[in-house]
């Protein structure tokens, strides 16, 4: 079997069937996708869209944080508080922060109690982290190793002084491009469904 | 197969090819899975075969997962398409001598460079460890010659349409070209630091991606309207899925290295469209589903089609885990963790190889024109490779789990390992499994060519009954 | 192919997978190619070498073609008592890495540093070099560059070596080969993750500390501990003989191979290894017939072992 470039391609395709095809090719919209010719099952569109729509949901950073210097924030801030210096158990000063800053109200509640702490835990990160505070920086972008603060090792988006942001994101142009490609691929699959060539038979074996 | 080397195109009988194609695939699948169920052997009995430098873990780990993806899948896809796809075209493979080179520049290339492998001479990136002089033989030597005939088969096929199975295999060989060409550029070019790793791990997962899985697919999308007689359910649902592998199957290379400083803005990129490759798996195993309406019964009758949709239907835990576990929300607890191990024989052991096992099957007894010798053997061989590999899936997501509570709660490493041991223990049943099944398919293959019922004109496989 | 179908199909295919290729490599590696290296990252690469797997200066994996880092507290050139201080020599016919032939893979600062005060570019691999790691201020901040010694400090290479001595001489390129040559990376990861386990395993590395580097050998299935800052947790080197020479010497649970393959044919003092007997005896001390496990030879100082111990504990 040679190599034919000038070959006619044969159909197996008789006559009538391409013009039962074709007609009906011509009467679909949206390329068929709401149309007959087993148009994509309504289930697995809604799966579909259930997918791009987690896809967005669940790709957020939800857990596996590492403790950040900000949520022990508030707790060191009230180390030198005169009633916690009044008590005399470690425990018991931990306990009277935790209360405090609960009654008070976080930002941070819902990490501070996934990342309990203890008092010797409090005064190795406590001149760490006034130190910081007094620079100004985002605690947020520190995160506790054992004895030390340290900056994070994220790679996030540039800050407008040319410095890097040190923090998962919630959105970033990562997530942008994203939804523009989500966006290329419904259109180009509806386009390419479009434009099927008009050959086809009309399966029966599903009642349709 | 010498005498064909230097025959004329003209007198190699067609399928020729393919035939040794799917034989070479079973061989390598034997000794693929005997270095694994060894290699397994070693984690749980580290003393196992000691004070040889060539029998050390970590100068066979490298071999048994290379023997596996280019010996057995590999090979066992260029069976498929090289029977297949003139099948498919009405028509002869383009050049059956072209096809006899290619098995053999496969077959003693792939030797080179797993002994190679086993030497220890390795780029020292995973998956694409092999080096690179290596990678280009690969290329223009074993994959380009492939590729070439699937496309000019499709070329000069004597039909109107191209079919699904087609679009696949003629951009899945387009696609493992390029990505063997891009994603072993930082050793052809000695790039250096984040982007070789980033590239490493882009050619890990296109591989995977772009060959792997819509080419295991695309044999799905022939064996189970061939072997029941219903036609596809849906052509259109096959477009969603070859698009949808085309751009999000592509794209979420990054998600492997989700706890490497990587810009964190590729990290949400990679992780939405990891989740999204769940749209290709959802198209396809919807489409392969609603086809067999009607003929469930061959479910479990027939071999071919028990094999095609036991691995459809590991499509679904596969790509549940492959589009879950990589996100950030997911992936600080199982990274680097048995875990991984375990999702990677679900998508090579499991979905991929039940796939190419049935073209394999339904191939060799259709070009040998010989009906399968042991119905039982066959049954033996399916079922010694599901328990097998579920043994090894369920041992190793549990020890997967252990390591990773060890990771968070920073458990001392070696309480990690105790704990992991009797999983280790089961991990290497599970593979000795699946290595005495695939002993037990090549006798049975082997039989089925040296004496199983010759097939009458005109008639196909699976309308024969089983004799044994 | 008939169809304009097919055309119009191959050419979408061909814009989605070239859109596809645009946003996974392009955008990616054109952000991480303008990140400066860090400090650590200079001192791997000068260390490390060209290539830390198969390469034409060393095809076989021998730890051939590879730097020496070398600690020096006088200076070879004056003998002058100086600071303790890194040096990493290229004996004539090593290649560099690319941080020297390729300055800007070390990121803009670095290289502009490196090339008009560190004087890299006047390096020449046919003559040898010997590089260190010096620090300068640029635009507020202390960053660190290569400076080619050989130029700015006269030092020449066989000269750096011999003030050294072999004591304070580390092969750390060529064991790095020995571990990706020997697969220690299927196991033992290079990568601290950033989410959990720093207190153990250290810090996370940053994206600046890989410039140079190749292969990075993360690995990804964590079998056995992370191994990034091995050598800050135990820097014992006999710990490390008796470890990799039977890991369960010293750790009973460990289901790591031997690697006392690696000491070669002979100890440190030119004996043959016998092997056979070792092992004998250490299958009596496991089972219980001997009280004490037999003793682990010396190696040689040129050997595989040296060279991957020397890599290992290198990893600060």
């Amino acid at each position: 079997m040679g190599w034919r470039f000038d070959a006619p391609l044969v159909s197996l395709t008789d006559d009538a069937q391409n013009k039962a095809a074709k007609e009906l090719w011509a009467r679909e919209s949206l390329g068929g996708i709401k149309e007959d010719n087993n148009r994509l099952p309504r289930p697995v569109i809604w799966l579909l869209a259930l997918t791009i729509l987690t896809a967005f949901l669940i790709t957020a950073p939800l857990w596996g944080q590492r403790p950040q210097a900000a949520i022990y924030q508030e707790y060191v801030a009230l180390m030198d508080d005169p009633q916690v210096q009044s008590i005399a158990d470690p425990n018991g000063k931990v306990e009277y922060i935790v209360n405090a800053v609960k009654s008070k109200g976080s930002k941070y509640e819902a990490l501070q109690e996934r990342h309990p702490v203890e008092w010797d835990d409090l005064m190795l990160i406590k001149d760490q982290v006034i130190e910081l505070e007094r620079k100004g920086v985002d605690l947020e972008e520190y995160t506790i190793i054992g004895p030390w603060v340290t900056l994070a090792n994220f790679e996030g988006e540039k800050k407008p002084d040319g410095s890097t942001i040190r923090k998962q994101p919630h959105w970033d142009k990562g997530y942008t491009i994203d939804v523009f490609y989500v966006i290329y691929f419904c259109v180009a699959v509806v386009i390419a469904v479009k434009r099927l060539p008009e050959f086809s038979w009309v399966p029966t074996h599903a009642g349709h | 197969m010498l005498k064909y080397l230097f025959a004329k195109n003209e007198d190699i009988p067609p399928g020729t090819t393919a035939i040794f194609f799917g034989f070479s695939s079973i061989i390598w699948f034997v000794i693929g899975t005997g270095i694994g169920s060894f290699n397994a052997a070693k984690l749980a009995f580290p003393d196992f075969v000691t004070g040889y430098e060539y029998f050390a873990f970590g100068k066979m780990r490298q071999v048994h997962v290379l023997a596996v993806i280019l010996g057995w899948i590999s090979m066992a896809f260029a069976m498929a398409m090289t029977y297949i796809t003139p099948a498919l075209g009405n028509t002869r493979l383009w050049s059956e001598k072209l096809g006899v080179w290619n098995v053999l520049i496969w077959n003693v290339g792939l030797s080179l460079a797993l002994t190679l492998l086993w030497m220890g001479i390795s780029s020292g990136r995973e998956y694409s460890d092999i080096i690179w002089p290596i990678d280009l033989a690969i290329i223009f030597g074993v994959l380009f010659p492939l590729g070439a005939n699937v496309w000019m088969t499709i070329v000069t096929r004597r039909t109107q349409g191209i079919y699904t199975t087609n679009w696949f295999f003629g951009t899945g060989i387009f696609m493992v070209i390029i990505v063997f060409l891009v994603g072993n550029s930082p050793e052809f070019f000695n790039l250096t630091g984040l982007s070789e790793a980033y590239m490493t791990w882009w050619f890990a997962h296109n591989v995977l991606g772009l060959w792997i899985t819509p080419v295991a697919a695309a044999i799905a999308y022939y064996t189970v309207p061939k072997v029941t007689g219903n036609p596809l359910y849906s052509h259109r649902i096959g477009h969603l899925h070859f698009w949808s592998v085309v751009i999000f199957y592509s794209t979420p290379a990054a998600h492997h290295l989700m706890s490497a400083p990587l810009p964190e803005w590729l990290k949400s990129f990679a992780s939405v469209e990891g989740v999204l490759i769940l749209v290709p798996a959802i198209a396809f195993v919807s489409n392969l589903l609603l086809t067999m309406t009607g003929k469930w019964h061959m479910f479990v009758e027939n071999v071919e089609i028990k094999f095609t949709i036991t691995g459809v239907l590991l499509a679904i835990p596969l790509n549940m885990q492959g589009g879950f576990q990589q996100t950030r929300a997911i992936n600080w607890y199982i990274h680097g963790t048995g875990w991984i191990v375990a999702h990677a024989h679900l998508a090579l052991l499991g979905f991929s190889t039940f796939l190419e096992g049935a073209a394999v099957y339904y191939g060799i007894q259709t070009l040998l024109r010989r009906k399968l010798y042991s119905l039982t053997l066959a049954n033996f061989h399916f079922w010694f490779l599901l328990i097998g590999f579920c043994t090894y899936w369920i041992s190793m997501t549990i020890a997967g789990l252990i390591q990773g509570a060890g990771k968070i709660y920073e458990v001392p490493y070696i309480d990690v390992v105790i704990a992991e041991h009797p999983y280790m223990i089961a991990r290497w049943v599970g593979g000795t499994m699946v290595f005495t099944g695939n002993v037990v398919w090549l006798y049975n293959m082997w039989m089925t060519a040296r004496v199983g019922t010759e097939i009458p004109v005109g008639r196909l496989p699976h309308e024969l009954a089983y004799e044994r | 192919m008939a169809f304009r179908e097919y055309k119009i199909g191959a050419r979408m295919f061909g814009a989605a997978l070239g859109g596809s290729m645009m946003i996974t490599l392009y955008f990616p590696t054109s952000d991480i190619v303008l990140v400066g290296s860090t400090e650590w990252g200079l001192q791997k690469a000068l260390s490390y070498g060209r290539i830390g797997g198969f390469s034409y200066e060393d095809p076989l994996m021998r730890g051939e073609g590879k730097p020496v880092t070398v600690t020096l507290d006088k200076d070879p050139a004056t003998n002058q008592p100086i600071d303790p201080i890194h040096a990493y020599v290229y004996p004539p016919g090593v290649p560099f890495p690319s941080a020297i032939n390729h300055p800007r893979t070390a990121g803009k600062v670095v290289a502009e540093l490196s090339t008009t005060k560190g004087r890299i570019n006047e390096a020449d691999h046919q003559k040898g070099a010997v590089f260190v790691v010096a620090h300068a201020e640029a635009g507020g901040e202390v960053t660190a560059y290569i400076e080619n010694a050989s130029v700015t400090r006269n030092w020449n290479p066989q000269q750096v070596l011999d003030a050294a001595g072999d004591e304070n001489s580390a092969y750390v390129g060529s064991g790095k080969i020995m571990f990706v040559r020997e697969g220690c990376w299927w196991c033992h990861t290079l990568l601290p993750e950033q989410t959990q386990d720093w207190q153990v395993f250290g810090v996370p590395p940053r994206l600046g500390d890989f410039n140079s580097e190749s292969p990075t050998a993360f690995g990804s299935d964590r079998k056995a501990p992370d191994l990034l800052h091995v050598g800050s947790r135990n820097s014992s080197k006999e710990w490390m003989m008796m470890h990799f020479f039977n890991p369960r010497l010293v750790q009973p649970h460990s289901i790591m191979p031997r690697f006392d393959y690696l000491w070669g044919k002979n100890d440190a003092n030119g004996k043959p290894i016998d092997f056979d007997q070792w092992r004998a005896e250490y299958t009596k001390y496991a089972a219980g017939e001997r009280v004490y496990p037999p003793e682990v030879p010396d190696y040689a100082p040129k050997s595989d072992i040296r060279y991957l111990m020397d890599f290992v504990l290198s990893l600060k």
